[in-house]
């Protein structure tokens, strides 16, 4: 099995639902997004194109980051290709962060806080959960894969454009949307092998 | 953490409970994650129709609303005599006993002197306690001086024309049977609008299955981004481009639903060179020519033969024509050159829109829903504040709806519908239950519009305006729901000759001074009264003007029964009914209380719980055994019992929808697609318009009113220029201010994760310009720009270059650029666009209220910003 999600540009608005959603589910610290929407116009007025490029750690198949990782920390998870960090092993000396060609990696500096006061309530609830001095990213939300349920970001996107699924079986969702609709992934020549892949946004 | 709910709460709990969102009008199902007191986590309810389990950002960011150490936490009352707009209140918390005290007495002093000095403003992010407010406390009180404060923001010309036509107070396509789909400054389903979370997944789907869609849009935002085609506008042209359209439509290329605008709208009525419709002598009702028999015979004559929709014909030795006739002549001179000139769109594209729609509406066609075959018109024009937002929102706003009409895409599959304007009942109960009608004239009549009322009565047309003793213009035009005037007027006092003045001002959620125009606006109006503001955050309006602020408890804290206002931004369509609660996440932190505790608690202190009483059973539709009785006291929960009861039986009372959150059931056909069902006729030309001008008219003469110009009172679609468009010496530009799906106005500037957002989006923290355009002036992207106003006013912020915009236009993201001391992290974050508006008579729609949302303005590159 290797999980991976399908991204449809077509349906994507650019709502920044993705980017919101993971730090709902997720409670991560002030500067720190493991999704995030990437914005980009081209053309001349008025024959002018914009594009929404949600993106997230694309659990590439081939990760640089695993690769650089002097501890170990970084980890491919055999049986579902998840590419996730041990943060436990984390030493926190970034290769990984430079590695990776996404910007997926976020280094936890605990420098700033959102508000002056310090942590509100939630805050003090959720952050205990992420160590300071290690690197996060985007684990596909492997708590909510261990009960069942979907990545938080697919789940709750409003325009049903993040399908998630199992890459290696020909008859899901996620297989059938990217050989019939045109599934493509970003940066391709970098011989990564991402499992996030995206439906073109005219077809 | 000091909150009251994380103390007393069990270490062991962990729920999850069902609730409404209220980070926006939308009101969609959400469900919250407690644990062991504290809010840990926001998401959609899958079991809530509305969103059905995805939220947009600024639901899921609810959480950072909740435990914003920024809100207001106890009563405040201001200790520095001086009000003014930056000048610091020096608040000194006080005890809720003391507030009420001094509110008690001032507004029972009021009371006795005139109630009518007794003003409220609200919001409608806060929908249900801004109608328990409006429904109950100011008719219980005796004073009609309410206003919405975000009336800037809101539907004015489109909820009139929701009810006229769709018998609702908003609309939204069918875009599950809908191909081509014309968006006027609006982002339905694609960022912002009625029903978003639910309309985004609808919208893809259809988008999905094909359906195209067109934008006009000065400014490129989420939805000309998603659109097949974006048809870049001159702001406030949009009335010019729909009466092209139409006149390609019903003239050149004659692609009309003759069959619908001869039975299901008054188009075959005839009118008298006067403008009025001809009526029988007799009966007084409107008269059509009946074909068959060569006569004039009353509309509704039962053996009436085939009918005439177009011609001229002779009555009392007069000419008449047709209604549908009318419009054909009146639209007649909107060429699409004579279009082009006003709009920058090309003649050529505008009549390739035309046909293209005119095509999609496939007149003729049929579709068997539920077994029942139904009119298919998969086309609709849809418009909002981009459109609507100017001075000739009226004309403006009829134009784009009658493209509708005449194509008979209206409240059919495929067109545009009315929001829930039939409902027959839940099948336990048959409540709540509400449906248009036909009126004298055979004309359609709502059946209820925003109060929540389970035997729907009919609301009727708006009085005939009388006076003017509203200080909002409200009964000169009657019907405008919404409307940020009433400032303007109360600065403009003799001229309207009111003979009170505010005394004191209840200002509840929102942000008047950022919210209506530049805040001197709203400044002067207020300054000399006593102010309460009942709100989130010592804001600008706040800390400018309250003299005593109370601490509102937020959506996430306070229980509103029957929050989701069905006609307002329920989903439209087939699907499910439902009907949901709002109630406290966690308790109230701190010493926040709710805003309805706090208007019970305040008739108590005035004696007029009675009254209160019995308009709380009318807001709510309580019936007997459950309407409250006398001048009994009522905690709110037991109102809200009895509130759930009345309309989904003894089983479902307060604690069922506690635990279940919302019950649904399916819509029938006949709800939904209404139009075949019930003989109404959609009124294409507005007598009552014509009619309400003439009396305005006299009432400004017998007044000695200035400036009060009823040109635009017109029955039928036309355009003229906004005052914006004056061209002024020197000043180039427009400037207009566009919306972004993650903040609502302006209060989710204060929100951490939603800055966040904008801080790294590339355009919602800056001032658009199109690039040729800045390169002109000698104005790089970053570059720190100052834009002055030709009415006053001046804004600053960074420049964005993009071709995503209009060349002669500036376009601001909503409204940011907070200052307010009590908002910290929203101070200085955004543009504050709302500078460079004036609000007087001249820059009003005075059908609609609606005012110019843009500017003319002229822009220089200055120092760091």
């Amino acid at each position: 099995m290797r999980l991976g999600m399908v991204i449809d540009l077509k349906r994507c608005i650019g709502c920044y639902g993705c980017q919101i959603a993971c730090k709902a589910e997720n409670g991560t610290r002030p500067g720190t997004t493991w999704a995030r929407v990437v914005k980009r116009e081209w053309g001349e007025y008025p024959d002018v194109k914009k594009l929404s490029i949600p993106v997230l750690c694309m659990h590439c198949g081939e990760p640089p980051c695993v690769e650089v990782c002097p501890t170990g920390a970084s980890q491919k998870q055999e049986s579902d290709g998840i590419v996730f960090v041990e943060t436990d092993v984390c030493v926190g000396c970034r290769a990984c962060v430079m590695a990776c060609p996404y910007g997926a990696r976020y280094y936890q500096d605990d420098e700033r806080d959102y508000f002056e006061q310090g942590n509100n309530a939630y805050e003090q609830c959720v952050y205990s959960a992420h160590q300071k001095g290690v690197v996060e990213k985007c684990d596909f939300c492997r708590h909510r894969l261990a009960r069942g349920d979907e990545p938080a970001c697919s789940a709750n996107c409003m325009c049903k454009a993040r399908i998630f699924g199992d890459l290696d079986d020909p008859t899901s969702e996620v297989s059938r949307l990217i050989r019939e609709e045109g599934g493509f992934q970003l940066n391709p020549e970098l011989g990564t092998d991402p499992s996030v892949w995206y439906l073109p946004p005219e077809r | 953490m000091t909150g009251s709910a994380a103390t007393q709460a069990t270490q062991s709990e962990d729920t999850w409970i069902p609730s409404s969102c209220g980070m926006c009008y939308n009101q969609c199902g959400i469900r919250g994650h407690r644990v062991d007191g504290t809010l840990v986590k926001i998401e959609g309810n899958p079991e809530n129709p509305i969103g059905r389990g995805r939220l947009c950002a600024r639901g899921l960011a609810g959480i950072q609303l909740l435990y914003d150490p920024h809100r207001v936490n106890r009563p405040l009352r201001r200790t520095n005599p001086e009000k003014g707009i930056g000048v610091d209140p020096v608040w000194k918390e006080i005890g809720w006993d003391e507030a009420l005290d001094e509110i008690t007495d001032r507004l029972a002093r009021v009371r006795e002197e005139d109630p009518r000095g007794f003003f409220f403003s609200g919001t409608v992010i806060s929908l249900a306690p801004l109608m328990h407010a409006l429904g109950t406390f100011l008719p219980a009180f005796g004073s009609p001086s309410a206003f919405v404060s975000d009336g800037h923001h809101c539907g004015n010309a489109e909820h009139i024309l929701a009810r006229t036509l769709h018998a609702s107070v908003t609309t939204n396509p069918d875009v599950a049977h809908c191909d081509h789909l014309l968006l006027f400054g609006c982002q339905a389903g694609l960022g912002t609008y009625y029903a978003l979370t639910t309309m985004a997944q609808d919208v893809a789907d259809a988008r999905d299955r094909g359906m195209k869609v067109v934008v006009v849009d000065p400014f490129m935002g989420t939805a000309a981004e998603k659109a097949d085609e974006w048809v870049p506008i001159k702001p406030g042209s949009d009335g010019a481009l729909a009466c092209a359209i139409l006149n390609l439509l019903v003239n050149e290329y004659r692609i009309f639903d003759a069959d619908y605008l001869r039975d299901h709208a008054d188009g075959p009525y005839l009118l008298t060179d006067d403008g009025w419709y001809a009526r029988d002598t007799e009966t007084g009702k409107p008269l059509v020519w009946d074909v068959d028999a060569g006569a004039l015979r009353p509309f509704d004559a039962p053996d009436l033969g085939a009918v005439a929709l177009e011609g001229h014909y002779e009555v009392e030795n007069a000419t008449c024509r047709t209604v549908f006739q009318a419009l054909r002549e009146q639209v007649a001179k909107w060429t699409p050159e004579a279009a082009e000139e006003v709009t920058t769109v090309p003649a050529a594209l505008i009549r390739r829109m035309a046909r293209e729609f005119g095509e999609a509406a496939s007149i003729g066609s049929t579709i068997v829903i539920d077994g029942v075959e139904l009119p298919l018109r998969p086309a609709s024009a849809l418009y909002f504040k981009g459109a609507h937002g100017h001075d000739n929102a009226w004309p403006t706003s009829l134009a784009i709806e009658l493209i509708n009409e005449v194509v008979g895409a209206s409240n059919v599959p495929g067109g545009l519908l009315g929001t829930n304007p039939v409902c027959l009942g839940h099948p336990d109960t048959g409540f709540p239950r509400w449906q248009p009608g036909p009126d004298a004239d055979g004309l359609l009549e709502a059946g209820a519009l925003l109060y929540n009322d389970p035997y729907g009565r009919s609301p009727g047309w708006p009085p005939p305006p009388e006076s003017a003793d509203l200080p909002n213009l409200r009964d000169l035009v009657g019907w405008p729901i919404t409307t940020c005037f009433t400032p303007a007027a109360l600065n403009d006092r003799e001229n309207f000759s009111f003979d009170h003045a505010p005394q004191v001002l209840l200002n509840y959620g929102s942000n008047l001074l950022m919210s209506v125009a530049r805040p001197e606006v709203c400044f002067e109006a207020f300054k000399d009264a006593f102010v309460v503001c009942v709100n989130l955050h010592s804001d600008e309006t706040a800390e400018a003007l309250a003299d005593i602020v109370l601490p509102d408890a937020c959506y996430l804290e306070r229980l509103d029964p029957l929050p989701n206002f069905t006609r307002h931004h329920h989903p439209v369509g087939m699907g499910d009914w439902g009907h949901t609660i709002r109630q406290p996440l966690v308790e109230p932190l701190y010493e926040r209380r709710h805003f309805s505790e706090v208007l019970l608690e305040l008739a108590r202190r005035l004696g007029i719980t009675e009254p209160m009483n019995l308009l709380t059973n009318n807001l709510f539709g309580l019936v007997a055994p459950h309407a409250l009785e006398g001048g009994a006291e009522y905690e709110w929960r037991e109102i809200a019992d009895r509130a759930y009861k009345s309309w989904f039986g003894e089983e479902r009372g307060l604690a069922w929808f506690e635990e279940h959150g919302v019950v649904t059931w399916p819509k029938k056909v006949e709800e939904v697609f209404w139009k075949p069902f019930i003989h109404a006729r959609a009124p294409l030309y507005n007598e009552w318009v014509k009619r309400s001008g003439e009396q305005v008219a006299k009432i400004a003469l017998d007044r000695n009113m200035k400036g009060v110009d009823t040109s635009g009172f017109v029955a039928l679609p036309d355009w003229r220029p906004c005052r914006a468009w004056r061209p002024r010496d020197g000043f180039d530009l427009q400037a207009i201010y566009y919306r972004v799906p993650w903040h609502t106005f302006s209060m989710t500037y204060e929100n951490p994760w939603l800055d966040e957002i904008s801080r790294g989006e590339p355009y919602s923290y800056f001032v658009c310009i199109n690039t040729a355009t800045a390169r002109a002036k000698g104005i790089e992207d970053g570059d720190p720009l100052e834009v002055e106003g030709a009415d006053g006013g001046t804004i600053r912020g960074r420049a964005r270059l993009t071709e995503g915009v209009h060349p002669e236009v500036l376009a601001v993201a909503n409204n940011g650029g907070h200052w307010a001391k009590g908002m910290p992290f929203a101070r200085g974050k955004g543009i504050f666009f709302n500078q460079l508006l004036p609000m007087d008579l001249e820059h009003t729609d005075l059908v609609s209220l609606s005012m110019d949302c843009d500017a003319r303005v002229r822009v220089r590159k200055v120092g760091e910003a």
